[in-house]
């Protein structure tokens, strides 16, 4: 029998995949970097608890309910920001994080500063880790699809997608769209596990933790997102240790990591945005666009 | 009422235009989002109050050795988290700068405890009554000192050799470098000058609102930044613009509208500014090379 | 490429062997023997925010419960036991303290657990305590109903409710005030004493303006401006000391003329130094006053100092209180989780430092509420 420490880990880690996974499709595939990305965890995890909570749904429904919900503001979201490019759509998205954050800590059916108690435990093991293969079926199908090659491309070159003919503003709300729904999938689960919600665990530094953990693991590679969340789980858990010093190992780590390998553990594409002329990261730019033809023509044989 | 309100604004803007004023510095020079800015405004902060408090050093000259200390770290960050990194992604440089902040703030909280420490006073507390308004001597203070670094600022970026040789590392990097600027210099002296006006504003905002902690930088750092951004980001008017419409738009959000939705106010205006003008209210459009 | 292909090889070894290495450290020293120069060691969990923006509250509380085991430990009153903390940070995070709380029950196997530090925390460690039938008891969760249907869970700090209502009537009956504006911070402890205190103060006089604001907050005035138009006597601060101190502070240089009311977070010397002259005069129910000459105060009074080189403030109080309520529940009972509990739970008119106490049916407190006054840059006992 598993102790109820290591099993919650293992829960936690699976969300946490889900979380990098479905952040993974949005920076790490289409380029788009996103730093609000708790607020649609949050979205979801609010809805499908009160679901639960009010109308007493199978958990099924209330989880599906919770993530079309953090979907519809995905897409809602989406809509307007996605114009805006690199840092300027970081922002946006860490403003749309607080705003997400601040409302749910003033409204009263969200339970307010004082949280949301009394959510019923259903999440098992065997719900996270099917939700887990689940998620990393559906986005590993759209990835190697024409969507997802559209999604390369756009983050490759966005000006050279447009005028390949692809609607890249289409494109990057469909990522947002299911990057939100996902993350509102595992916001459901996170909520049906804790019993408990606070908006207080869905603010700036959580965004940017999903983020550490898309980023270590590897940018656009799906596995890396599930070292990622695992790496950024069990650790500070085995550095309760030595307190005091937790939170200055990991700073440091955060740095030394990026020297040392700045694209992740599993990580082979530069991020959006590198300097064009670094030979690592041309000569990987050109092994991506040789697999990008690749893989379109052998789709068509 | 309503003129009192304004100019509650006005100074809590300006303790942001403060802050924004080094964010926006770095940012146009080598367009890194330096996370660790809220971290090097704490310091200097605490620099500032260890040299008046311990040491009895004079308030003025505790200033500008605070300022110097701020600029001395801000040099060592680049050195060590974003140097490297110069050639790889942005995205890279923008964990490891979060990675620089979260390394200072705990070393700041296990040397110095969480408990929050009393700044001294260095003027007497006094208050001006005009028929409109209230402002006491701190508020005076921290709106023109915010008001010089940005005028002085201006300055140094377009009258100066090195606010020359700034602007064209800004344009582009590998021409400046063929017509024989040294970037890695330039980047220091640009770190040196925004972690300065860093420590500056710590040492400001400590007197203001009296009180020094190691977490002090988390939140006015992120509102700096958006202030910044509503600005224009890279533009040194433009953060001063926008730390005061920022702190305006938050008094009044919270006086006519409710206090509950203050921060949402910033955030709200931040996103409004940046889907009606992306490039911040003074910056220019980004042309996109091809 | 070959050299790039060892590179990532090399990085991914020490990688795993870093990790491996942190586990091992991380296992080793929780396998340490139960017994401790022959005495049996009763295992005390502690979880609280020890980093982060809520860490000053975490740290008094950590450091008023070693003050209570240390003593415990020298004096021997509990024979052959001896009591050893183990002590867990949330990062003030609650999702992060539910991992501390499982932690602590599943792999350090602690008799007791004195925590959370706030409210969302212990809401969040509340299931899971209750599943592993660890009886836990917070000193400064104040939430509304957060012990109740949980007979695990106790608390021992002063009600938000009871502080507030006391506080309102003493204003109305014997300051004579009559108007009275609100500033609460927006968090549970904030919203539950507004509440109240709104209700009462409504019943026996009038409220004429209520504004929110958020912890670590540095500018008041535009809330302050906002209350000022509505000319109250007094203001009542619903908040901690830190933010407490700069409002007093914004409120007199906006010459606000008010009397200025507030509850046990206000009771810290923080509050006087950042506070100075706006403080003066300021009124603030609390359970602790340090400066109590009974001789249980005192000592408590001087072995924090001696130890921490800091006056104690109500959070350290009231996790030393808790402590002795669990030792007495050792001493009384003995040393098992169930025992423990059951000792706990029967705690009646214990003579505490914060006051006489005792724990209800529902694992609340009932303690006496004092009101503190500030004069001449100190706190003096009111009522």
């Amino acid at each position: 029998m598993i102790s109820p420490y290591y099993l919650q880990l293992i829960i936690l880690v699976g969300i946490n995949t889900i979380m990098a996974l479905s952040l993974n499709l949005i920076i790490g595939y289409t380029g788009q970097l996103s730093i609000g990305h708790a607020a649609f965890m949050s979205l979801g995890a609010y809805c499908s608890a009160l679901l639960t909570l009010h109308f007493n749904l199978p958990f099924i429904v209330s989880l599906l309910g919770g993530a079309l919900f953090a979907a519809f503001f995905g897409i809602l979201i989406g809509i307007p920001t996605l114009k805006l490019k690199g840092d300027y759509l970081a922002i946006a998205t860490l403003g749309f994080g607080e705003i997400v954050r601040i409302v749910c800590l003033n409204l009263e059916i969200t339970g307010g500063a004082v949280g949301l108690r009394g959510i019923p435990k259903k999440t098992t093991l065997l719900w996270v880790v099917l939700a887990v293969l689940i998620t990393a079926f559906i986005l590993n199908r759209i990835i190697k699809s024409r969507i997802g090659r559209a999604l390369i491309a756009i983050r490759e070159d966005e000006t050279a997608a447009d005028a390949m003919g692809i609607n890249s503003t289409y494109y990057k709300i469909l990522c947002f769209g299911v990057g939100a729904f996902f993350a509102g999938l595992g916001g459901g689960l996170f909520a049906h596990y804790m019993r408990f919600l606070h908006p207080k665990s869905f603010d700036f530094m959580k965004s940017i933790e999903q983020l550490c953990m898309v980023v270590l693991g590897g940018l656009g590679n799906m596995w890396g997102s599930f070292v990622g969340a695992t790496i950024l789980t069990v650790v500070p858990e085995m550095l309760r240790s030595v307190a005091d010093l937790r939170l200055l190992i990991y700073g440091a780590v955060l740095i030394l990591m990026m020297r040392v390998r700045p694209q992740g553990i599993l990580g082979e594409s530069p991020a959006n945005g590198g300097f064009k002329n670094n030979s690592y990261s041309q000569w990987i730019q050109t092994r991506l666009k040789k697999s990008l033809r690749k893989r379109s023509g052998s789709d068509k044989t | 009422m309503f003129v009192q309100q304004l100019m509650n604004g006005l100074i809590l803007g300006s303790t942001y235009a403060l802050i924004a004023l080094g964010y926006t510095m770095v940012y146009g020079i080598i367009e890194l989002i330096n996370f660790a800015h809220g971290e090097i405004y704490m310091f200097g902060a605490f620099v500032g109050l260890i040299l008046v408090t311990v040491l009895k050093v004079p308030f003025f000259l505790a200033f500008l050795l605070a300022m110097a200390a701020s600029a001395l770290l801000g040099i060592t960050i680049e050195y060590l988290a974003y140097r490297p990194l110069r050639r790889s992604s942005r995205l890279a440089a923008l964990i490891s700068a979060i990675g620089a902040s979260i390394f200072l703030s705990n070393l700041a909280l296990l040397i110095m405890g969480s408990t929050p420490y009393n700044f001294p006073t260095p003027f007497e507390a006094k208050v001006y009554e005009t028929p409109f308004f209230i402002i006491s001597r701190v508020e005076i203070l921290v709106l023109l000192s915010s008001l010089l670094l940005m005028i002085a600022l201006t300055l140094i970026v377009q009258k100066t050799k090195i606010g020359k040789a700034m602007r064209a590392v800004a344009q582009d990097k590998d021409t400046a470098s063929l017509m024989g600027i040294n970037i890695n210099k330039i980047v220091t002296i640009t770190f040196a000058i925004g972690s300065a006006l860093g420590g500056a504003a710590g040492v400001m905002v400590g007197i203001y609102f009296r009180t020094v902690t190691p977490t002090m930088g988390l939140m006015p750092g992120l509102k700096g930044f958006v202030a910044a951004v509503v600005g224009g980001i890279g533009n040194i008017p433009g953060a001063m613009l926008g730390g005061i419409l920022l702190g305006i738009a938050e008094v009044l959000g919270a006086a006519y509208i409710s206090s509950q939705y203050r921060d949402a106010v910033a955030f709200a205006l931040l996103i409004l500014v940046l889907l009606l003008k992306p490039s911040g209210l003074l910056g220019k459009p980004v042309q996109e090379k091809v | 490429m070959i050299a790039r292909k060892k590179k990532t090889t090399i990085f991914t070894a020490v990688f795993l062997c870093l990790v491996l290495l942190l586990g091992v450290a991380g296992c080793g020293p929780k396998e340490s023997a139960d017994t401790e120069d022959g005495k049996t060691v009763i295992k005390i969990g502690t979880v609280g925010p020890l980093s982060g923006t809520a860490a000053a509250y975490g740290t008094n509380v950590l450091r008023g419960i070693e003050v209570a085991v240390d003593e415990a430990n020298a004096s021997g009153e509990l024979g052959d036991y001896v009591l050893k903390i183990v002590s867990e940070d949330t990062e003030g995070d609650w999702s992060k303290a539910a991992n501390a709380f499982q932690k602590l029950v599943d792999i350090d196997k602690v008799n007791v657990i004195i925590g959370a530090v706030l409210s969302s925390e212990t809401a969040a460690g509340g299931d899971i305590i209750k599943d592993a039938k660890v009886p836990t008891i917070s000193p400064s969760s104040t939430a509304v109903d957060l012990t109740k249907g949980n007979p695990y869970l106790f608390r021992n700090c002063l009600s938000d409710e009871v502080q507030a209502i006391q506080l309102a009537e003493y204003a109305v009956k014997e300051l004579g005030l009559s108007k009275f504006a609100i500033l609460y911070t927006n968090n549970d402890y904030g919203k539950s004493l507004k509440d109240a205190f709104e209700a009462k103060a409504n019943e026996l006089a009038e409220v004429v303006a209520v504004e929110v604001f958020m912890d670590g907050d540095e500018n008041f005035k535009s809330q302050l401006t906002s209350i000022k138009e509505k000319n109250p006597d007094s203001l009542y601060i619903a908040g901690y000391y830190t933010e407490a101190g700069k409002i007093a502070q914004q409120a007199k240089e906006l010459g606000m003329n008010v009397q200025l009311l507030g509850a046990d977070g206000l009771c810290n010397v923080v509050l006087l130094q950042i506070g100075g002259e706006a403080v003066e005069g300021a009124y603030a129910t609390s359970g602790f006053y340090p400066d109590d000459p009974t001789p249980a105060v005192q000592n408590f009074v001087n072995a924090y100092k001696e130890k921490y080189n800091e006056d104690p403030d109500m959070f350290a109080a009231q996790a030393y209180d808790a402590t002795r309520i669990v030792i007495e529940a050792i001493k009384s009972k003995g040393p098992s989780s169930e025992e423990i509990r059951e000792g706990i739970a029967a705690t009646k008119d214990f003579p505490g430092i914060t006051g006489k106490t005792s724990i209800d049916e529902e694992g609340d407190t009932i303690k006496d509420v004092i009101i503190l006054k500030v004069e001449n840059g100190k706190f003096i006992r009111a009522r």
